[in-house]
């Protein structure tokens, strides 16, 4: 029935069935129930690209689902590899067809990239977000190797492009992913904790404290980076302490609360 | 019928009792020791895994007799910070770059001498046959070590080809805060080198402060220079290490039986630790070069007046206080020796 309909819709508004398939997800509080029903959700993606091959929003729908599917409920590292990549592809081809300079981006230099970067238009935000978001998932499943290593600045710079075009994007998800990139190395290796906690605070505070999500990367990335036990242990009790619904998050919530338990077990043996 | 029950009772909270006593004595057996370790290693990294995992091993086997509690991401500070740390007791031990421990013991510096080795078979060479008398000289400092991880060949990075000493020598070069042995190598080579922390770098490579620095792959990927250099000059610049060293005292104070587990426990770690750096290094430096930096060929006779240039300097080092000048001597013995071999075609 949603097969059908979804796909006799898909001409016509296929940006639309994904954001709808989006928000059915998202405000799911059955993590189990979307790890089994999503595949055959992306499924109708792939078919829906598929035949709508040249719709950016589409493919930025769908390189966030793969995304986040690939790097929260794949079974085994090598599907999450396989899924991410695909989650990827299609963020690139979105913002190739959103802004055609991006299809040459390939193999640009880091001076280059960021240059680059300057001429995508507030118009183009979920494209690029989408681009940097399908990237950042796979190079997370791939990160044993250097490669990941290596592309990270790059993402990094695509994700400040977002933060300048707007800011409040997706009330704060996108100072979220900042504030883990930036606290993913201690201080003398190049990382910027200070950094870290100014985008987490800023990330909160956008999204009004309903991410549960974002309090979870804050106490596990920057609190234990710089060994801030009451931080973290406060942090994660307010995540304890929250409501998980609200709108287009209440799934990651249920998962948050799910890893604020498990931190909080650990909190006495880290710190 | 209600003493017996009470009894009964009683006799279910003595077992209560008995129960949360042995679980008590699970979690911290009597005279149980604590060995608190700082490392700059970001927790969650494989060498992070790699130690816990020990330590968890050394836990288990030692009835949790000794437990070890890392303090990762350089919460600590810097080497000299946890040395620092370590005198007043605060911390026991730590991992460290070798060079950060020579103020301990001079030996350490040894194979960082800049150009000493020519490539990773000479290094292998020498450090069979060294390794364990560098650790047993640091004992005697002071600091048991359990075996050296490599960090590996260091190499230039610039923005402008280098292939000769005229490149370098118009270039504001960087040496590490602290590292005074290169300085003076870089120094009679008549380089002009700039003084920085290696957290800087990055910046003084953006604003100009620098155009030349020097890391292994692995390194130069982690702290992300190749987003600001364009080159990588083939030549083994200097050869850097880790090392996993606890305060001695503190390790004296465990049990002969339990220094035993530590020492077999940790030493695997490590030296897979250090078997995995060499293949980590050579995947880095494919990563370096499809990233876009380009390799550059050094003139094979000006590495040669390199090389002689800083064995020039080799008498002035060997005096210095923090090398051990016998232990170079006896390096250079065996460079001679296996060059030789090789030369003769024997190795």
């Amino acid at each position: 029935m949603c097969l059908v309909l979804l796909a006799g819709c898909a001409r016509l508004a296929g940006s639309i069935a994904a954001d709808t398939l989006s928000a059915a997800i998202l405000d799911q509080d059955d993590p189990e129930l979307v790890a089994s029903g999503v595949p055959a959700y992306l499924l109708l993606v792939d078919g829906l690209i598929a035949r709508n091959g040249d719709d950016p929003a589409l493919l930025a729908a769908g390189a966030q689902l793969f995304a986040l599917y690939g790097s929260r409920f794949a079974e085994t590292p090598e599907r999450a590899v396989a899924l991410t990549a695909k989650a990827r592809r299609y963020g690139a081809r979105a913002l190739c067809l959103a802004h055609e300079p991006a299809c040459d981006w390939d193999g640009l230099d880091y001076d280059a990239f960021v240059q680059a970067l300057q001429d995508v238009g507030r118009k183009d935000i979920d494209a690029l977000f989408a681009y940097a978001v399908g990237w950042l998932a796979h190079l997370d499943a791939t990160s044993e190797d250097w490669t990941a290593v290596a592309e990270l600045p790059w993402v990094q710079a695509a994700l400040e492009r977002v933060l300048e075009l707007d800011e409040s994007y997706r009330e704060g998800t996108v100072h979220g992913y900042l504030g883990t990139l930036y606290a993913l190395r201690p201080p003398a290796l190049g990382g910027r904790p200070e950094e870290a906690q100014r985008h987490f605070e800023r990330a909160i505070e956008l999204s009004h404290g309903r991410d549960l999500s974002l309090k979870v990367e804050y106490a596990r990335r920057y609190a234990r980076l710089v060994f801030d036990q009451e931080l973290h242990d406060r942090l994660l009790n307010e995540v304890l302490n929250a409501a998980v619904e609200a709108p287009g998050l209440t799934l990651f919530n249920v998962l948050a609360k799910q890893e604020a338990r498990g931190l909080l077990a650990t909190s006495k043996e880290y710190f | 019928m209600r003493r017996a029950k009470a009894l009964l009772e009683r006799g279910r909270n003595v077992a209560l009792l008995a129960v949360l006593a042995v679980l008590a004595c699970a979690a911290a057996p009597v005279g149980a020791v604590e060995l608190k370790v700082a490392t700059i290693a970001p927790d969650g990294s494989h060498w992070m895994q790699r130690m816990r995992a020990a330590a968890d091993t050394v836990a288990e086997r030692t009835s949790g007799r000794v437990t070890i509690k890392f303090y990762p991401g350089g919460v600590m500070g810097n080497d000299a910070q946890v040395l620092r740390k370590i005198r007043v007791g605060q911390l026991q031990g730590g991992a460290f770059t070798a060079g950060g421990l020579a103020s301990r013991y001079g030996g350490l510096n040894l194979y960082g001498i800049p150009l000493l080795f020519r490539s990773l078979d000479e290094v292998d060479y020498v450090r069979r046959e060294l390794d364990e008398e560098l650790l047993a000289r640091l004992e005697d400092a002071g600091f048991v070590g359990f075996g050296f991880v490599e960090g590996g060949f260091a190499n230039l990075l610039s923005s402008e080809p280098i292939a000769t000493v005229e490149d370098l020598r118009r270039k504001k070069v960087w040496v590490p805060d602290g590292d005074e042995i290169s300085f003076l190598a870089m120094q009679t080579l008549g380089l002009s080198p700039v003084v920085l922390p290696v957290t800087d770098v990055l910046t003084g490579l953006q604003t100009g402060l620098l155009d030349v620095s020097f890391a292994s792959p692995v390194a130069a990927l982690v702290l992300q220079w190749h987003t600001r250099v364009k080159y990588i000059t083939e030549l083994p610049v200097s050869y850097s290490m880790g090392i996993f060293a606890l305060e001695a005292n503190a390790f004296r104070r465990l049990s002969s039986e339990d220094q035993a587990i530590l020492r077999e426990v940790i030493t695997d770690a490590v030296t897979e630790l250090d078997r995995a750096a060499r293949a980590d290094n050579a995947r880095a430096r494919e990563v370096l070069l499809s990233s876009g930096v380009q390799p550059v060929h050094v003139n094979a006779a000006d590495v040669e007046e390199w090389r002689a240039t800083i064995e020039g300097l080799y008498p002035q080092l060997r005096s210095r206080p923090d090398v051990d000048g016998p232990l170079f001597d006896r390096l250079l013995e065996l460079l001679a020796q296996y060059r030789a071999s090789g030369e003769s075609g024997s190795h």
